[in-house]
């Protein structure tokens, strides 16, 4: 028996309603293949199930059409991409990744023991087994290895099943307008969700006069700023944040910007959930 | 430019270059201080920050380093400064050319009126003395920082008559004139030396002695006749071109009383400065010290708040 947070039903939940709704307005069933088709329970028909799970035989004793639900309609993949590159060291009073681990964890934590979580780490997926439950939900989080944005989501497009779930955290910087296809075709085959990690000085930049910046992927900058290139700053950072939102609304993604001080509130809040404790001026 | 002390400057600049050297080092490690920030590029394309400023304060910064070294070293440097001891003598032409009326009203008349507005440009304390010469040279006014008399002396110079003595007046106004100080001869004259000495060797000995002498031409390209002579007045430009040469001042030519006029004035101005090597030392320290507050106040309570 594995005790979840109410969160986690509730994304859980999310998912499977996801995945049992027709994936294109009036369209038919979406059809994906499982991992098998171990049977698991009957329950009533919902508009939209795949007539081929129609038990008859059942449905002709209860009066009522009853649909077959097989492993796959229960059990999730939870894939996630955490952009852990050095701009995501940066934060107010901690990294942003660990915000980021947070939120990873929280996506893991929706995982039940039939779900399969898995993790885009380079060219791979980890772990690459058979593993399911808390289990894979372990070594997904212990996964590592060199980020790219590029080739995470190649793979997620090649590697992932139909009907999975993809979570994405990450700030974006390097998210190309050539990669707006990739989005859509995840946002299409998968059921992603993507997380933005917000500029921790998103609301006032701590800076004045003479300053010195390190950029978190290299380089050094010294430059004056006043009044005048705080309030440029604050508009930058919110017209960036608004148009990388964008861009992933439009490519079916369910989206939510990553708080500094709480990531998985910050999922929670992606899927509509009580957020309580982000602090969101 | 010249240093005073060769040796202070060089050590001030491997000081100063170690400093900077050690500056740069320092710069370069993580400070407290620093922002670290995702993504610089996006921050300067956003923000556009005002990368000149701390540019123009490493600039400073350097600046004041060499300046504070240059001053150690006693930089003197020639530069123009006022007169402070100046004897002017000039000398003018009376002989009977001077008549001639092809420089309105007269040579001699434009020749006082033009002496008058070198004397109301020089420099105060400026001492002036009068020359006249023709056949022979005499004084007319002895060297006076009173201008007002040496401008009244002006009505005593003899109406035009006789021949040219250039070398005599020349030679006259070398012994009247201090054995020192900032010196220099004016002469004003329409003709060809045609009696005394030999003008070009006086010139060639006040060029050893540092005594200029600029020597103004009057006189139009179709020259004037003489009244009462049926002679043409002329004008030897390249004996007077080569007075000033030698001699280490410069020529200037005046067919009209306007030209003949600005160029005395030009020339009241020539006796206020005169180029002498200054010591820089005090000025350069006082702009180092100043430049070094000033870039250390530049960053003082900027940088990151919180």
């Amino acid at each position: 028996m594995i005790s979840r947070t109410a969160p986690a039903r509730g994304i859980r939940e999310a998912l499977l309603h996801g995945k049992r709704r027709p994936r294109t307005p009036g369209g038919s069933p979406t059809s994906r293949r499982g991992d098998g088709y171990e049977f698991v329970e009957l329950r009533e028909y919902v508009p939209g199930d795949d007539v081929r799970r129609i038990d008859w035989a059942a449905s002709a004793r209860s009066g009522d059409l009853q649909t077959r639900v097989i492993l796959e309609d229960v059990a999730l993949t939870l894939a996630a991409i955490l952009d852990d590159s050095p701009s995501m060291q940066v934060g107010r009073r901690r990294p942003m990744l660990a915000a980021g681990r947070e939120a990873l964890r929280a996506w893991y934590d929706v995982a039940a023991a039939d779900d399969r979580c898995v993790r885009i780490v380079g060219d791979a997926m980890h772990p690459s087994g058979a593993q399911r439950g808390p289990v894979s939900a372990a070594a997904a989080m212990r996964a590592s290895g060199t980020f790219d944005l590029g080739r995470a989501l190649h793979v997620a497009r090649s590697a992932l099943r139909p009907g999975a779930a993809l979570l994405a955290i990450g700030d974006w910087f390097d998210l190309a307008a050539a990669q707006d296809g990739l989005l859509h075709a995840l946002g299409r085959r998968c059921d992603c969700t993507a997380l933005l990690a917000r500029d921790p000085w998103f609301d006032d930049l701590p800076l004045f006069g003479l300053v010195r910046m390190r950029g978190a992927e290299g380089g050094m900058l010294r430059a004056y700023v006043g009044a005048r290139e705080r309030a440029a700053y604050a508009r930058a950072v919110r017209a960036r944040e608004a148009g990388l939102l964008a861009r992933f609304a439009a490519a079916g993604w369910r989206t939510s910007l990553l708080y500094e001080n709480d990531g998985a509130a910050s999922l929670a809040a992606a899927f509509g959930l009580h957020a309580r404790g982000i602090a969101r001026s | 430019m010249t240093l005073a002390h060769p040796l202070r400057f060089a050590v001030a600049l491997v000081v100063a270059a170690l400093l900077a050297l050690l500056y740069g080092r320092l710069g370069r490690g993580k400070t407290a201080n620093d922002l670290a920030y995702s993504n610089l590029a996006f921050f300067v394309a956003a923000v556009k920050p005002r990368l000149w400023v701390p540019r123009a304060l490493q600039v400073a910064w350097i600046i004041a380093l060499v300046s504070l070294a240059l001053a150690l070293g006693g930089l003197h440097v020639t530069a123009p400064v006022p007169v402070r001891d100046g004897a002017v003598f000039i000398c003018i032409d009376t002989s009977g050319s001077m008549a001639a009326g092809d420089v309105a009203p007269t040579r001699a008349a434009a020749a006082l009126a033009a002496a008058r507005a070198f004397i109301d440009e020089s420099a105060p304390g400026t001492r002036i003395g009068l020359i006249s010469f023709s056949s022979g040279a005499s004084m007319v006014q002895a060297l006076s920082s009173d201008h007002a008399a040496v401008d009244a002396a002006l009505a005593a110079i003899p109406p035009p008559n006789g021949a040219t003595a250039i070398g005599d007046a020349l030679r006259l106004a070398a012994s009247a004139l201090p054995p020192i100080g900032h010196r220099l001869i004016v002469l004003i004259t329409d003709g060809v030396n045609n009696t005394g000495v030999d003008p070009q060797q006086v010139a060639e000995w006040l060029g050893t002695q540092h005594i200029p002498v600029y020597t103004v031409g009057i006189g139009t390209a179709n020259g004037g006749a003489i009244p009462g002579s049926s002679d043409e007045a002329t004008i030897d430009e390249d004996a007077l071109q080569s007075y000033a040469r030698v001699s280490g001042g410069a020529y200037a030519r005046a067919q009209n009383a306007t030209e003949l006029h600005d160029a005395l004035a030009r020339l009241g101005r020539v006796t206020a400065f005169e180029r002498k090597p200054v010591d820089a030392s005090a000025g350069l320290a006082a702009t180092g010290i100043v430049l070094l507050i000033a870039t250390f106040l530049a960053g003082f309570g900027t940088g990151r708040l919180v």
